[in-house]
């Protein structure tokens, strides 16, 4: 009698406690948020929305009249740089992730996923560096240019940051296609060539949009690779070979600088909070996907 | 063993740290990039006269360094250029008061990639690059020719001295890196590379402290002769075209605290490491 009283409370206090500990991550996301859009919100008293979205320019300075607050050029940057890292990660993370699943040997498997986990776990100042000292004077050399401080160095160094999420998560969804899906492939005569492309590719097509997603989210927010690789200059990009100024090269730049409280300070969280946008929007949209993909099995 | 003396020096450790915290007096500096290395040497040799005073250095540039000051994150600021109006304004606002001391001065020294065939440049010259006008060196237009402008962010006070004894804006195009040595890596591979930096960072000793860049001497005018900044004399002399002092702001609440540390910046010991590094003393 009194160790079932005892084993209820337990259970209750557990519980209790999972409970606080699950909401606090919850409340974290929340308050980050509110102290975004708050900031913001001061922000956008002093400066124009329309001005901050249409305005091309980033160019703050200590003198008020002439500083000027344009989203545009950094929003492209980002985006630039992302889709490059994409173009170069997409179909390298799919095949790698395609091969692991459908045609490499046990062992080779047993030794290749490790490797692509540890990957993931280099920091990014080191990669950052290996821009500047090996892949920068790479591209120069390759393309003809003075220096290879742009926007390919720092899509090539986010490629590499991003693949082993889209490894990882490709080849779970490529994993998780039924067998008999391949054996009824079979069974009509096609080849192995034929099965994959044909049929499991397509059956974990959700799996590895949300990979592909995941892995953007990863280069979007990456902040101090593109820092060192990609020579931070202002000025409007015209294409990969353009030196780029991200969002989060910006706020890591500037946050350091600026008195608090000032329009300058409140111009970052202005920025962040598009940032946050951004990758929620990404996170959410493979969140949808990667339930559509589980559904469907 | 080892766990069984990991397990023991831990208590050992904590109360050694206590001990820190209570018996000595702790100095928080921060700030311009050009004078962090400096300093820190200069309090490298200051602790071995007094070892009961802790002192914290750290860069990030001037414009953070007086930044902390203001959020209560420093006692010192090392700052390359003087206060501004603006961020007086910021200190009144919150009742703070400063103390500027001018502890050394600095030549900001332009350099190029060795390959380049340029020796000296003059002012004029040196503003049409930084702001952009001339794209490419010996006005040829091939991609091998193109100048790229290397500076630093605009929280830098050589960034912020340059402007305004140039008086320009600089080229949008210009890149902006994270410090004075990441500078001096990029034009030592770019050919078409020109930037500038702190002296420090490029002389030892009265002499060019590495290879792979080259340093250009200054003209005030075109026609006028070119200084260079590894002349002693030129400097002493006040004829070469970017010296400049450098700054510390002290807040008044710690000034005496940090008094036995500035006197040592301006004594017979402190001046002999200013100059061994490539700055210069206030008189010498």
């Amino acid at each position: 009698m009194k160790n079932t009283k005892y084993r209820n409370t337990q259970d209750s206090i557990f519980e209790y406690l999972f409970r606080f500990v699950g909401l606090i991550s919850i409340a974290l996301l929340l308050g980050i948020f509110l102290m975004l859009l708050y900031n913001s919100i001061a922000f956008f008293t002093d400066i124009n929305p329309i001005d901050f979205i249409s305005k091309s320019q980033w160019n703050p300075t200590n003198d008020k009249t002439k500083s000027v607050y344009g989203l545009l050029s950094l929003l492209f940057s980002t985006l630039l740089v992302t889709l490059g890292a994409m173009i170069i990660a997409v179909p390298l993370g799919i095949g790698t992730a395609t091969f692991i699943s459908e045609y490499a040997s046990e062992r080779l498997k047993k030794i290749l996923k490790p490797a692509i986990e540890i990957l993931a776990a280099i920091p990014s100042v080191a990669i950052g560096f290996m821009g500047i000292v090996i892949i920068g004077p790479g591209i120069a050399n390759l393309f003809g240019l003075n220096n290879g401080l742009n926007a390919l160095n720092g899509a090539i160094l986010l490629a590499i940051m991003s693949l082993p999420t889209i490894i990882t998560i490709s080849e779970d969804a490529l994993h998780a296609v039924p067998f008999t899906y391949k054996e009824a492939s079979y069974g009509v005569g096609a080849s192995k060539w034929t099965t994959t492309f044909r049929v499991t590719l397509p059956a974990a097509f959700p799996g590895i949009i949300a990979a592909v997603m995941l892995g953007m989210g990863r280069a979007i927010g990456e902040t101090m690779t593109v820092l060192m690789a990609t020579g931070n200059s202002i000025a409007f990009p015209n294409g990969f070979f353009d030196s780029i100024r991200t969002i989060t090269a910006t706020i890591a730049i500037e946050m350091g600088e600026v008195p608090y409280q000032t329009t300058h300070y409140y111009s970052l969280f202005a920025i962040a909070l598009v940032l946050f946008i951004i990758t929620l929007g990404v996170n959410i949209i493979a969140e949808i996907l990667a339930k559509r993909f589980r559904k469907y099995q | 063993m080892l766990k069984k003396f990991v397990y023991f020096s831990f208590p050992l450790l904590i109360i050694f740290l206590v001990g820190c915290g209570l018996n000595t007096q702790s100095l928080k500096i921060k700030g311009s990039d050009t004078e962090v290395n400096l300093v820190l040497l200069l309090c490298e040799k200051f602790y071995e006269f007094d070892k009961h005073f802790s002192m914290s250095i750290s860069g990030g540039g001037s414009g953070l360094g007086i930044a902390s000051l203001l959020n209560g994150q420093a006692d010192i600021a090392n700052s390359s250029r003087p206060i501004n109006s603006y961020e007086k304004k910021l200190f009144q606002q919150k009742n703070i008061e400063l103390v500027e001391f001018e502890f050394a001065q600095d030549a900001l020294v332009i350099i190029v990639n060795e390959k380049n065939n340029l020796d000296s440049i003059d002012s004029d010259e040196l503003k049409l690059i930084l702001n952009g006008t001339i794209e490419y060196w010996n006005n040829t237009e091939n991609s091998k020719n193109k100048i790229s402008v290397y500076g630093r962010q605009n929280n830098s006070g050589t960034h912020a001295y340059l402007k305004k004894k140039l008086n320009i804006e600089f080229s949008s195009h210009a890149k902006e890196m994270n410090g004075n040595a990441q500078i001096i890596e990029a034009i030592k591979s770019d050919p078409g590379g020109i930037g500038y930096v702190g002296a420090g960072y490029v002389i030892k000793d009265g002499r060019q402290s590495s290879s792979g860049y080259k340093i250009l001497k200054l003209a005030e005018k075109k026609g006028m002769i070119a200084y260079s900044p590894l002349d002693p004399f030129a400097v002493k002399e006040k004829k070469y075209y970017l010296q400049r002092p450098l700054y510390q702001y002290i807040l008044k609440s710690s000034y005496t605290k940090a008094k036995r540390f500035l006197d040592f910046e301006q004594s017979k010991e402190g001046n002999k490491i200013i100059l061994e590094n490539g700055y210069f003393p206030i008189q010498y």
